[in-house]
């Protein structure tokens, strides 16, 4: 995932933050359960509490209307704006009578939840899933093996380029890393600034680059390690990615620490930068006619020795471990993973997204089979930085990637920095 | 000569001022008319190439704007009436009558005004929870009154406090009990603030957003304000829609400014005559 957004969550106040990140602690969850009951009806019916605004709220409303008519109970669908939703999830999941399913996060962020007994053990649904891929169910499962999650759908990151504006410039999309730095030099030749990047509001986007260049140059299980406090910032292994980023940073366009960025998507489509490494949620922020002429190419290989792994954030649902109706909660998670159901779900919500079912059909442009192919041929899948660590953990990396694109020659300072702020968030 | 230049210069300089003024507010209403394809293209700050009014149908209906300003109301307009009235009552007895331990009560209430609201949300939300009122808009218009009710009190005491005590005494002396000395010679004379105060208070009221996510969690019963939040995407968000969404919500406001205006304006006066 990659929506963290400490700008917004400033809007609503750091209180707001704390009160999340308290709300979940051990103390609180045992006053909650003392608690009385809140206002939310039981009996029968539950509640699917849900992020998802705009379009995919559509593929989502049409998810619970389709299993209400099967008659294994009845769904309501409760959205909340996302930045409150995410500041308020360890609330509603620690409350007395708490909604009975999320829309939310795989991997790392569930695992935490279920750390603390917030989420309820789906291993029975799971018995039922045997087509998914092992990566999905690795994902889904919480450190003492058992399934915490049902996922519904991943999506890619990749290089967005204007097909119309390569053409236009006569270059091709690269393979590895020597072409694609040949690539940034011809566009720079050319006036263009070749990679685009919005930090402003959203420094979360230079995760991407720290994500992809580690697992190009060290592998996906020390990319894992790494933020999983296994390994240190600090460590040669860490310094060698920035020696690779430092390479391609004088091609970034010295705009794009300025605007958000969804910003630097129109700069990308206005052909003022040459390309953005991103997730596919850009073709939301694309004009519709333009959509078509946007495609991608996979980050190019760094060292062919390394095992290729893709970025693939995975969202779905989990449960609360307190719901009063189990049954129906387990009822809709394994419609949700049925393939008529992701179908339903993918051909309802716009966005370019792909069903976790690998037997469920995907939209048919080429942009997605595309996507879909490079998903499929990774030999591992990581899924961002903050789901494959924690939202307590990306601050310390916003901080330190910004510094670095800033001021590369204090990589030294910046990763001991690094290090140290990352074993606060450790050791909790 | 001079006089005219100086009148044609502060007529200059005042209309750039309410331009700087008037700037962002312009900027929101002209977003709000620009169809998504024109900002993807051109992006937010640019010169608009398109007109729509589509973006107010899409906020009304897929932000659930009505609902949501209905909810608005259902918990501005009883918790300004509620704080105010309290508030008034609260300020008459510290400030008319000698009740013992009064500053201390007084100072107790601007004491609690300049909490951080936000150190209070946890416990704030538990208690809705042990009280069965969290996730109804009941609780939200407790803690609106609770929170606003020490500013309240303290600035009609501050009023009160002013007005001459004669007016009190005589009163008193045509035979008024203290209910009456309230409500036919206080609360009359405290209508200016009493106006001042209301618009105050449902512009903060109406405006809130932290108090309402933290006490409700349903769809159906948040009020406007994380309805506009809601307009906005995961990653992309529709900016037109919400500048749309936003002149929507801002209607109430400027609707009570504008029929308080009058007191608004004699309210701030009182206090600089004297």
């Amino acid at each position: 995932m990659s929506d963290f957004d400490p700008s917004r969550r400033r809007l609503l106040g750091l209180g707001l933050a704390g009160l999340g990140a308290l709300g979940a602690g051990p103390l609180l969850s045992a006053c909650a359960s003392s608690a009385g009951t809140g206002s939310t009806p039981t009996g029968g019916g539950i509640t699917l509490q849900s992020n998802l605004t705009g379009a995919a709220k559509s593929g989502l409303e049409k998810l619970v209307a389709d299993f209400n008519k099967l008659g294994k109970g009845t769904a309501t669908l409760n959205t909340v704006a996302t930045e409150i939703y995410r500041t308020q999830l360890p609330t509603y999941l620690s409350s007395a009578n708490p909604p009975d399913l999320y829309t939310w996060y795989s991997g790392s962020v569930a695992n935490a939840y279920s750390r603390k007994n917030l989420l309820l053990d789906v291993s029975d649904v799971w018995q039922g899933l045997g087509e998914y891929t092992p990566a999905m169910r690795n994902v889904s499962t919480d450190e003492t093996g058992k399934q915490i999650f049902v996922p519904m759908n991943n999506y890619w990151w990749g290089f967005f380029y204007r097909k119309s504006n390569f053409a236009k410039w006569g270059v091709q999309p690269p393979k590895t890393w020597a072409e694609f730095l040949t690539l940034c030099q011809t566009l720079k030749s050319k006036g263009i600034p070749p990679i685009g990047i919005g930090l402003g509001d959203t420094p979360w986007v230079a995760s991407a680059w720290f994500d992809y260049l580690n697992i190009r140059v060290n592998g996906a299980p020390f990319h894992r390690e790494l933020l999983a406090g296994k390994q240190r910032f600090d460590d040669p292994k860490v310094k060698a990615v920035f020696a690779k980023w430092s390479e391609a940073l004088p091609y970034f366009d010295p705009k794009g620490k300025a605007y958000p960025f969804q910003e630097a998507t129109t700069a990308l489509l206005a052909g003022k930068t040459g390309m953005f490494l991103i997730g596919t949620f850009l073709a939301d922020a694309t004009a519709k006619d333009v959509v078509e002429d946007l495609d991608f190419f996979q980050f190019p290989i760094i060292d062919p020795a390394v095992p290729v792994a893709e970025e693939a954030p995975t969202d779905g649902l989990f449960a609360s471990a307190k719901t009063a109706n189990p049954a129906a909660t387990k009822a809709l998670l394994t419609y949700a993973a049925s393939v008529e159901a992701q179908e339903a779900y993918v051909a309802n919500s716009s966005g370019i997204i792909l069903p976790a079912h690998p037997k469920a059909k995907a939209s048919d442009m080429p942009l997605v089979a595309k996507g879909k192919a490079m998903l499929a041929g990774a030999a591992e899948l990581t899924q961002f930085f903050n789901r494959d660590s924690s939202d307590a953990l990306q601050p310390t990396a916003d901080t330190a990637l910004t510094r670095f694109i800033d001021k590369p020659d204090q990589i030294d300072a910046i990763l001991a920095e690094w290090q140290k702020n990352a074993e606060k968030v450790f050791k909790g | 000569m001079m006089s005219r230049l100086r009148t044609g210069g502060y007529h200059a300089a005042m209309t750039m001022v309410s331009l700087l003024w008037l700037g962002p507010i312009i900027w929101v209403v002209v977003l709000s008319t620009r169809t998504f394809d024109d900002i993807a293209a051109n992006g937010v700050g640019s010169l608009p190439h398109s007109f729509t009014l589509d973006t107010y149908r899409q906020a009304w209906t897929d932000g659930g704007q009505l609902q949501a300003l209905i909810n608005s109301l259902l918990v501005t307009v009883p918790a300004v009436l509620l704080s105010l009235g309290l508030g008034a009552m609260g300020a008459f007895a510290l400030s008319r009558y000698r009740i013992p331990g009064r500053r201390t009560i007084l100072l107790l209430m601007l004491a609690g005004n300049l909490l951080p609201p936000q150190i209070v949300l946890i416990p704030v939300s538990k208690f809705s929870e042990l009280t069965g009122l969290y996730d109804t808009l009941w609780a939200l218009i407790a803690v609106q009154v609770g929170f606003g009710l020490g500013f309240y009190t303290f600035v009609l005491h501050g009023f009160m406090r002013d007005l001459p005590n004669e007016i009190q005494e005589a009163a008193t002396i045509d035979g008024a009990g203290v209910g009456q000395i309230f409500t036919r010679v206080i609360l009359p004379l405290t209508r200016p603030a009493l106006a001042a105060l209301g618009a105050l208070s449902f512009t903060w009221i109406f405006n809130d957003l932290l108090w309402a996510i933290t006490v409700v969690r349903t769809e159906a019963t948040m009020p406007v304000t994380p309805a506009l939040l809601g307009l906005q995407g995961q990653f992309v968000s529709s900016w037109s829609v919400i500048a749309a969404g936003t002149v929507i919500a801002a209607v109430p406001t400027v609707a009570v400014f504008l029929a308080f205006q009058r007191h608004f304006i004699s309210g701030l006066a009182i206090g600089a005559v004297k």
